[in-house]
């Protein structure tokens, strides 16, 4: 076995609607405070889809549509920055294990 | 819809489904609501379902052909250091008599069973018609009245009942709405799970781990596999795949500042790991939050006027080092969740005085007896020395011990009394050493 890339193993992951441009994020990133108070950016490195990544900057920027639902990131984050709702099914329902 | 049901269960995961499998065997008329698109869809573990309440709710679920992938005949505990693999291995075909012991599941398929054997239920149930289980459904609001719950909002629909059951998940946002858990709960006794499902050639896979029909064999690990991050690894044969990953310390990767997929990828690559992986495909990852069985983390509490709150919902797991008990915890929770909801019915009373006989009936089972007489053990088990410095040292005593020089032997005292010094020290480890012997 080889090591394998976030991007090579999102690609095993299947999702519904997730693409749509309707779709509403379910995690609301206030990256004002990642870019100013937070000392540790946890985000960037916990988060397994790599949801959390600093642009050309070095700014938090976040982008839901690889989520997988985990969680991580709703108790890594100590900072008050992400608060989670679910995906609502009409609109973008997300992650769908084919295992599980 | 005007009509209140009997009870309303939010989460089509196993304690939800459980629950609702008693409460249409005991006549009830329930709405069951499931975001996902089908029960299961969303769910993950690693995952073993360990105990016997299973055959409660699928009788004879062993002459079926679906819904759990193996049961474990085989059980291993392996501590690792960079090289090196030291196992505590036990198989029997004690294990080989049903109901098993512990079955291997994979929840997207296991749960779209017992969904469908709860359909089979209620059809035979005394109210066919009036229990539903709905999916693709997301619950945005618990409604209540008064103080008391009444009911569920999902867009602009509200349903009302006597009693809602939240299972939920361990993310569990309608139990912080309604303000039994903290808006935020810290990451101190919150983990990780990340895994990978590998499919394998199923002859190949039951050679390699030298498997008969449907038994199977369940690894866990501890040591290098983790990186130094609390936590371990875990490997289950499934029929033709393996469920391989990590359960890691959210706390401890934020301040190590590590990526838990580069430790599952290292993990992988560790060489007893890659020997079992050998021409495996990866064909999903997947990842979800698990706690870690510490009491701290639990809802301040798990009933309230008109709601219970059921399996991971309430945080209600147990990893005292022997087995990883999240599955069959929130099968029991459901199940004396529905019951508590049965006997409530008969009285006629669904305040929170009355659904509290939902807490003594857990205190009473297994589950929170266990979790309370086990809280040292889960502390330990949490210990730095736990995860670093025992496997090293048990390895590097294996390395020494197994290794046949052509010089003279020294023994075995003596091999161990010069690992345990070049690890820690004499005291360090009695103090641990007896710690452990009083919490495991």
């Amino acid at each position: 076995m080889k090591k394998l890339s976030t991007a090579e193993r999102l690609g095993l992951v299947a999702y519904r609607n997730q693409g749509r441009s309707e779709a509403k994020p379910h995690i609301l990133v206030d990256t004002s405070i990642c870019n100013s108070v937070c000392p540790h950016h946890c985000t960037t490195y916990v988060c397994p889809a790599e949801c959390y990544k600093f642009d050309e900057d070095g700014r938090v920027f976040f982008q839901f549509e690889d989520c997988i639902e985990c969680g991580t990131c709703m108790y890594a984050c100590d900072q008050g920055a992400v608060t989670w709702s679910y995906p609502d099914p009409e609109s973008g329902r997300g992650v769908t294990w084919n295992f599980g | 819809m005007d009509e209140k049901f009997d009870c309303i269960i939010v989460g089509g995961g196993i304690a939800g489904l459980s629950a609702a499998v008693e409460l249409a065997r005991g006549g009830a008329r329930f709405l069951l609501v499931e975001r996902g698109e089908f029960a299961g869809s969303k769910n993950v573990s690693g995952g073993v379902l360990w105990g016997h309440d299973l055959a409660r709710l699928v009788p004879e679920y062993w002459t079926e052909e679906d819904g759990f992938e193996r049961y474990i005949r085989h059980r291993r505990l392996t501590l690792m250091d960079e090289q090196s693999a030291f196992s505590i291995d036990f198989k029997s075909t004690h294990f080989d008599t049903p109901p098993y012991a512990g079955v291997v599941v994979l929840r997207s398929r296991f749960d779209r069973w017992l969904a469908a054997k709860l359909e089979e239920t209620i059809a035979r149930s005394p109210h066919p018609d009036e229990s539903f289980v709905a999916t693709n459904i997301l619950v945005e609001e618990i409604v209540r009245e008064n103080g008391r719950v009444t009911g569920i909002r999902a867009g602009d629909e509200v349903f009302h009942a006597d009693v809602v059951i939240l299972a939920e998940g361990v993310n569990n946002l309608l139990t912080r709405q309604i303000g039994l858990q903290d808006d935020y709960v810290p990451a101190d006794h919150m983990m990780i799970g990340i895994k990978e499902v590998i499919r394998m050639n199923r002859r190949t896979l039951e050679d390699r781990f030298q498997l008969n029909g449907l038994a199977g064999m369940s690894n866990e690990f501890v040591g290098f596999c983790s990186r130094g991050v609390e936590g371990g690894g875990f490997l289950y044969t499934n029929r033709d795949s393996l469920s391989v990953g990590l359960v890691l310390g959210i706390k401890d990767l934020r301040e190590k500042r590590l990526q838990p997929h580069a430790i599952l990828n290292d993990f992988k690559l560790h060489p007893v790991i890659a020997d079992m992986l050998r021409d495996g495909e990866e064909v999903e990852y997947s990842a979800h939050v698990v706690s870690s069985g510490d009491m701290r983390v639990m809802p301040r509490e798990i009933y309230a006027d008109g709601v219970l709150i059921a399996g991971e919902a309430a945080n209600l797991l147990i990893n005292a080092g022997k087995a990883i008990q999240g599955m069959d915890y929130a099968m029991r929770s459901g199940i004396l969740a529905a019951e508590t909801v049965l006997a409530a019915r008969d009285r006629g009373d669904f305040s929170a005085e009355s659904l509290a006989q939902y807490r003594r009936a857990l205190e009473e089972s297994f589950l929170l007896k266990d979790m309370h007489n086990f809280q040292d053990a889960v502390r330990l088990l949490h210990d730095p020395n736990m995860y670093t410095t025992i496997p090293s040292l048990i390895c590097d005593f294996g390395r020494r011990i197994f290794t046949v020089r052509s010089a003279p032997t020294q023994k075995t005292k003596q091999v161990l009394k010069e690992t345990i010094k070049d690890h820690t020290s004499f005291w360090s480890l009695a103090k641990f050493g007896y710690k452990a012997s009083r919490s495991l």
